[in-house]
């Protein structure tokens, strides 16, 4: 049983790893939600002044590859002036991913609001902003939650692509110890099975919330 | 029950007068009203009747300007637009104000219940505070007949009870003109009949009501004024009882035969 040995040895690095897989996830979430709300409500926008600017930062931020963005924040922007930690560079970049894409899933959940619950908004005298705050986005996020969690899941794993810039993520404490012990294949299958044991029961929650909110729907 | 041509109605009214002309809207080449006029007493039941597709609802939604005319004059109380030049936000905000609608989907808020569907108007556009706008929306709901369902999300509701929350909705906002787009067409005739009896709770009480309606019934029974329509103009109006009987042009004739002999 030496295999288990071993991976008993690795499972302390491995675990702060992960711990900053986390925290990079969440962080680009609570910092990508919001702004991805932002950008949808942008981009559905009447004023071409607010639809092009946030239309632009969606399609660059769906357009480059994550791992592109992750690179030019980490070592790009240095010879712009701007220097930054590889964990803040890792939330920045995931952030930004975070906001184009979840821009598009709310967009779609607000646009799934019935159009005559806004218009009977417009014959009752509420404000756009009102008809906005408490009918189209607590409707249409309902909506978003469950494609919302999905994305989730990929962002989780997508923290794995931090390793190119030096950040002791989990795939990046897995490769160090591969690269001291050579041994690659436990090691890695180890952290895979780690990435698994978070996004396994996370998707199986988005299963069942997505069938909980369809039937509120039906 | 047609009213007399000096009205009693007026006296006792609750409600403002309304009139529209020259209304013209026109989707690219086809033109869906043309050149349409009409004046609407204070305190009065005006119906609106006619085959699908004559402008009926595009008509009475140019009213609060859910639909933009392209040209002519909406006259609501004394506020007036006029519909070919840009239109003020507070211009807008003044006309609806006066001006409530129900519509035939009856367009609640899904995720809220029947008691916060009437509240959150109150408190967002008359600025009233939670306490007063439920204690209003209470009243209202205890008027049509629904006092024991203020907890109930609409999706609980019977297309009915639904339609009668819309119908409350709109009055807890004290508008001076209620607009009616084919109140009871999604609903079942026995579900639609508590929605008339509501209807003609209100107009009884002088609140001045526009109806775009295929209840035959309650435009000859209720209504005191009644416009039959037809490609986008009127074909006729006048007292509602004189049109059923007597109607003077042929189309008028046909479409009468169409919906009373089914």
């Amino acid at each position: 049983m030496t295999v288990l040995q071993d991976w008993l040895g690795f499972l302390p690095q491995l675990a702060s790893g992960l711990w900053v897989s986390v925290v990079v996830c969440l962080a680009a979430i609570v910092v990508g939600l919001p702004l991805g709300l932002a950008l949808a409500l942008g981009s559905s926008a009447g004023s071409r002044a607010l639809r092009w600017p946030a239309i632009a930062v969606v399609e660059i931020g769906r357009g480059a590859p994550a791992l592109v963005v992750l690179q030019v924040f980490y070592f790009g922007l240095p010879s712009a002036g701007l220097t930054l930690s590889s964990t803040m560079a890792a939330c920045l970049a995931l952030a930004l991913t975070t906001a184009a894409y979840t821009s598009e899933i709310i967009r779609g959940g607000l646009q799934a609001v019935p159009r005559g619950e806004l218009e009977a908004t417009e014959a009752l005298g509420m404000s756009r902003p009102d008809a906005l705050r408490f009918v189209v986005i607590p409707q249409g996020i309902r909506v978003a939650i469950p494609p919302l969690m999905g994305f989730g899941v990929l962002i989780f794993q997508a923290t794995s692509l931090a390793y190119t810039i030096a950040l002791p993520e989990l795939l990046g404490r897995a490769y160090s110890i591969g690269s001291s012990t050579f041994q690659y294949l436990s090691v890695l299958a180890l952290a895979g099975l780690m990435y698994a044991a978070v996004t396994i029961p996370a998707s199986l929650l988005t299963d069942r919330v997505e069938r909980r909110m369809s039937r509120h729907l039906a | 029950m047609a009213q007399p041509v000096t009205d009693p109605a007026a006296a006792k009214s609750t409600g403002m007068d309304v009139s529209l002309e020259h209304i013209v809207k026109a989707y690219g080449e086809h033109v869906v009203l043309d050149d349409v006029s009409l004046s609407v007493r204070e305190g009065e039941v005006c119906a609106i009747i006619g085959p699908s597709g004559a402008g009926k609802s595009t008509l009475l939604r140019c009213i609060n300007l859910l639909e933009r005319p392209d040209s002519g004059t909406i006259r609501v109380g004394d506020t007036t637009i006029d519909a070919g030049q840009e239109v003020g936000g507070k211009q807008l905000h003044g006309l609806r104000r006066q001006v409530g609608m129900v519509f035939q989907s009856f367009n609640l808020f899904p995720h809220l219940t029947v008691l916060r569907n009437i509240a959150l108007p109150q408190e967002r556009v008359l600025g009233r505070s939670r306490a007063e706008a439920e204690d209003r929306a209470m009243e209202l709901l205890q008027r049509v007949g629904l006092g024991d369902k203020p907890a109930q999300y609409p999706s609980r509701c019977s297309g009915g009870q639904q339609q009668r929350v819309a119908i409350a909705r709109a009055l807890a906002l004290d508008p001076k003109v209620m607009l009616f787009d084919e109140p009871t067409s999604a609903l079942d005739p026995e579900l639609g009949l508590e929605v008339l009896a509501v209807m003609r709770e209100l107009a009884d009480e002088g609140m001045t009501m526009i109806v775009v309606t295929h209840e035959m019934q309650f435009a000859r029974d209720v209504s005191d004024h009644l416009i039959v329509m037809g490609h986008g103009t009127v074909l006729e109006e006048g007292q509602p009882e004189k049109i059923f009987t007597d109607p003077a042009t042929d189309r008028t004739r046909r479409f009468l035969r169409a919906v009373l002999e089914r």
